[in-house]
């Protein structure tokens, strides 16, 4: 990596932390750099994911109809029971279960049923193969499901926040129900939600340090295998036990990400809230 | 119907010593949690820059960085200081034992969030109310104790509950990290060595979520006790619910 | 006629494409010099070479990847991978889950290791804390003969044992000799073996799902065809200096 800089800035920079920079530098510790990937793309996606069945979760406990509002109730109370980690293990296990289930259905002959009785999936030709994608994008649905539930209730209670005179007038003017939702009680709703939006954000963006329970080699296993202290030559540098130092790194890596979450809301809630007449929507 | 219930219930049997472990780590940190997190809101509010910027910035280091991420560093730390602090003191069967060391990060972390809440509640103290004690020519103790600290806690307990619950929920996370000694296993641990036998997984996952619902749900039913007690003087107080506030 | 042709063809093409399908293996890559990860980041070692060496006589398509030891069994039934080649000692309980290959590593003592002056009575060893990595065969042993009198501790990896070894809170670990004494040549003084060494397992092989014969096949005619040209001691002796001169397998 250090090779491509010229002898004269080798030299001004000196042995010992050329040495440095180029361990840190070295392609394992690229690889930890470029694992940022995976803890990015799951707090997007799980965040997508999130706000889609917050709508979704939020229309549901809002709704007329009496059963519609009791499923919305039990999802949004359910992150209030279990823990989000329970839940990060489970769903991916279960899910490939089931969809191995499925399609046991279909392909299994009773040859490959009986070659694995008592096991676990049923037939060979069933099984669903789990790769890094495929866990990254189960990551990010369990994340969805889970902060989705808390989403739901910052949504539906911003719904409820909406002025309900600014619902009438606009009824008042003719428009239909459908477009009173979509342009008015939807659209007014941002502003009340977003602080709460905010928050399950940040809990998303921590719960991505648990990436690495799904065999995802994200950035907390680098830290770990970087860190462990080796004393076989030929695996590279002996070094003893540097872990706490690689943990730092990442404690400071996502206190930085909170602080910029932090600044992105509030310029976010200043450019939603132009031309609305609420001064602390908190 | 029996045949449905019965390994549900060998689960559940199976699962109650493992729960032990996770009431244990709340149990043990909330006190100190609490405590703590009581001195650290008033050295938010303090007056003295140095002291309240200290406070402020712990808050916000414990608030804005993963739980999972404190127990890894503060496990290799605690183990750094071993041959040179803990062993000459004596104490190193103590500070590494994973229970101490795990309720004392868990305490740790729920200190900066109950801190927060209780911060929170600090600003919304009727102002009148602490001049009229002023007034009154009561010492800065007895305004504490007599007119902040009991509107204090009415005003950050429903919030606070919810950080129970929500650290409770945490224990889960301290066995992913810290070493297992002999058989004391948590409920994710036995969870994880039921399903790896079986790969019964909607059923092992299930047990352990009944006794992580049961629980909070029991702890939600004596805090909301306690509310009841502390809003007893007021006539049209709102009932305790759950509300999200791990953020 | 022609519908046997057809037959023919079709049946060709599933072959070949049954054997163009990539074998996936699993290794943990925290046990140096069995796998590890080299500077590149890259699955590297003894079990590294070994495999690839292993597929390319058996004309298979192989990848590595690695996974947690503590779930490594569970994942390979579950189908996420084909093979586990991660030091795995052959044990009638793994057995009843997997299956394994012809060994490759012959059965190696475990041996144990102690910060340098330390001096332990192993015939009475009490108030201890051991360290081992969680569902080895070293763990199982370590509960049975010193759980009633000491503490046994149990890591995710070999490595986190040795940290806290190094650290002073576990006061032994019970690991293979052969991971051993590797470390004892790189601590540079401050870790030593001590005490008898504990013959246990019945050496290291490739570990298959149960219904996978076609794979513990090939695999098998693969390392029997390395045993008896040299090739696999020579291997062996590259990675682990203190086996040599052997014979090891050749010959034998």
């Amino acid at each position: 990596m250090l090779d491509i800089l010229p002898q004269w800035m080798k030299d001004g920079i000196g042995d010992d932390l050329l040495f440095w920079l180029g361990y840190f530098t070295n392609g394992k510790h690229l690889t930890w750099y470029a694992s940022v990937q995976y803890t990015l793309a799951a707090a997007l996606f799980g965040a997508l994911t999130a706000l889609v069945m917050g709508l979704a979760g939020a229309a549901l406990r809002n709704a007329r109809f009496g059963p519609a509002r009791l499923v919305g109730a039990l999802y949004i109370n359910m992150v209030r029971g279990v823990p989000d980690v329970l839940f990060f293990l489970f769903f991916p296990l279960a899910f490939e279960q089931l969809v191995e289930l499925i399609r046991a259905q279909a392909v299994c002959t009773p040859e490959g049923l009986a070659a694995n009785a008592g096991q676990w999936p049923p037939c060979d030709a069933a099984n669903w193969f789990l790769g890094t994608p495929e866990y990254l994008a189960l990551a990010c649905v369990s994340l969805g499901i889970v902060y989705g539930a808390f989403a739901a209730s910052v949504i539906s209670g911003a719904m409820n926040a909406v002025p309900r005179g600014q619902l009438e007038a606009a009824r008042a003017f003719g428009f239909s129900r459908a477009q009173v939702l979509w342009r008015f009680h939807i659209r007014q709703m941002w502003i009340y939600a977003l602080p709460g939006l905010s928050n399950v954000w940040m809990l998303i963006i921590k719960a991505t340090s648990l990436l690495s329970l799904l065999q995802i080699a994200d950035i907390v296993l680098w830290a770990d295998r970087l860190g462990a202290p080796n004393f076989t030559r030929s695996a590279g540098l002996v070094h003893p036990d540097w872990r706490w130092g690689y943990y730092l790194v990442l404690l400071v890596f996502y206190i930085l990400v909170t602080f910029l979450s932090e600044k992105v809301f509030a310029a976010v809630t200043r450019w939603a809230g132009r031309g609305m007449s609420v001064a602390n929507p908190a | 119907m029996t045949d449905l219930f019965a390994p549900l219930l060998n689960d559940l049997a199976i699962l109650a010593r493992p729960a032990l472990f996770n009431i244990y780590f709340a149990f043990a940190s909330i006190p100190i949690g609490f405590v703590l997190a009581i001195f650290m809101a008033l050295g938010k509010a303090s007056r003295n820059a140095l002291v309240s910027s200290l406070c402020r910035g712990y808050i916000y280091a414990f608030r804005g960085s993963p739980f999972f991420i404190q127990l890894f560093m503060f496990y290799s730390l605690a183990l750094a200081f071993n041959l040179s602090l803990w062993k000459p003191l004596g104490i190193d069967g103590i500070v590494l034992n994973p229970l101490v060391l795990g309720p004392a990060i868990l305490a740790l972390n729920t200190t900066a969030y109950s801190a927060e809440i209780f911060y929170g509640a600090l600003m919304t103290v009727p102002r009148g109310e602490v001049e009229a004690a002023r007034a009154f020519g009561m010492t800065r103790s007895q305004q504490f104790r007599s007119v902040v600290w009991p509107h204090l806690i009415r005003l950050a307990w429903p919030a606070y509950t919810n950080e129970v619950v929500f650290l409770f929920h945490a224990t889960a996370l301290v066995y992913f990290t810290l070493p297992v000694i002999d058989d004391q296993k948590d409920l994710m641990n036995m969870a994880g060595e039921l399903f790896e036998k079986d790969y019964n997984a909607v059923l092992h996952f299930s047990a352990a979520a009944l006794y992580f619902l049961a629980i909070s749900l029991a702890i939600f039913l004596v805090f909301g006790l306690v509310y009841r007690h502390l809003t007893r003087h007021m006539p049209g107080a709102v009932p305790l619910r759950f509300r999200m506030n791990r953020s | 006629m022609k519908t046997l042709i057809i037959a023919a063809a079709a049946l060709a093409m599933l072959a070949t494409g049954a054997q163009a399908q990539t074998v996936r293996i699993a290794t943990e890559g925290a046990y140096a010099p069995w796998n590890f990860l080299d500077d590149s980041g890259k699955p590297a070692g003894f079990e590294i070479d070994l495999g690839n060496e292993l597929c390319a006589r058996a004309a298979l398509d192989c990848t590595f990847q690695t996974n947690e030891w503590d779930s490594i069994i569970p994942n390979l039934i579950a189908g996420n991978y084909d093979a586990i080649m991660a030091g795995m000692s052959i044990t009638d309980e793994r057995k009843q889950s997997i299956d394994f290959s012809d060994n490759y590593f012959p059965p190696d003592p475990s041996k144990y290791i102690v910060r340098a002056g330390t001096t332990l009575d192993f015939g009475a060893l009490s108030g201890k804390s051991v360290g081992v990595q969680g569902a080895t065969i070293q763990a199982a042993y370590a509960e049975a003969t010193f759980g009633a009198t000491n503490t046994i501790k149990a890591f995710g990896t070999a490595d986190q044992a040795l940290a806290d070894l190094n650290a002073g809170n576990v006061d032994v670990i019970l690991a293979d000799g052969s991971y051993l004494s590797e470390i004892v040549a790189g601590s540079s003084g401050s870790l030593e073996l001590t005490g008898p060494d504990v013959m246990i397992g019945g050496g290291v092989g490739v570990g298959l799902r149960k219904a996978d014969d076609d794979l513990e096949g090939k695999l098998n005619a693969a390392i029997g065809e390395m045993k008896k040209d040299g090739s696999l001691d020579a291997l062996i002796i590259k990675w682990f200096p203190d086996k040599a001169p052997g014979p090891i397998f050749a010959g034998g």
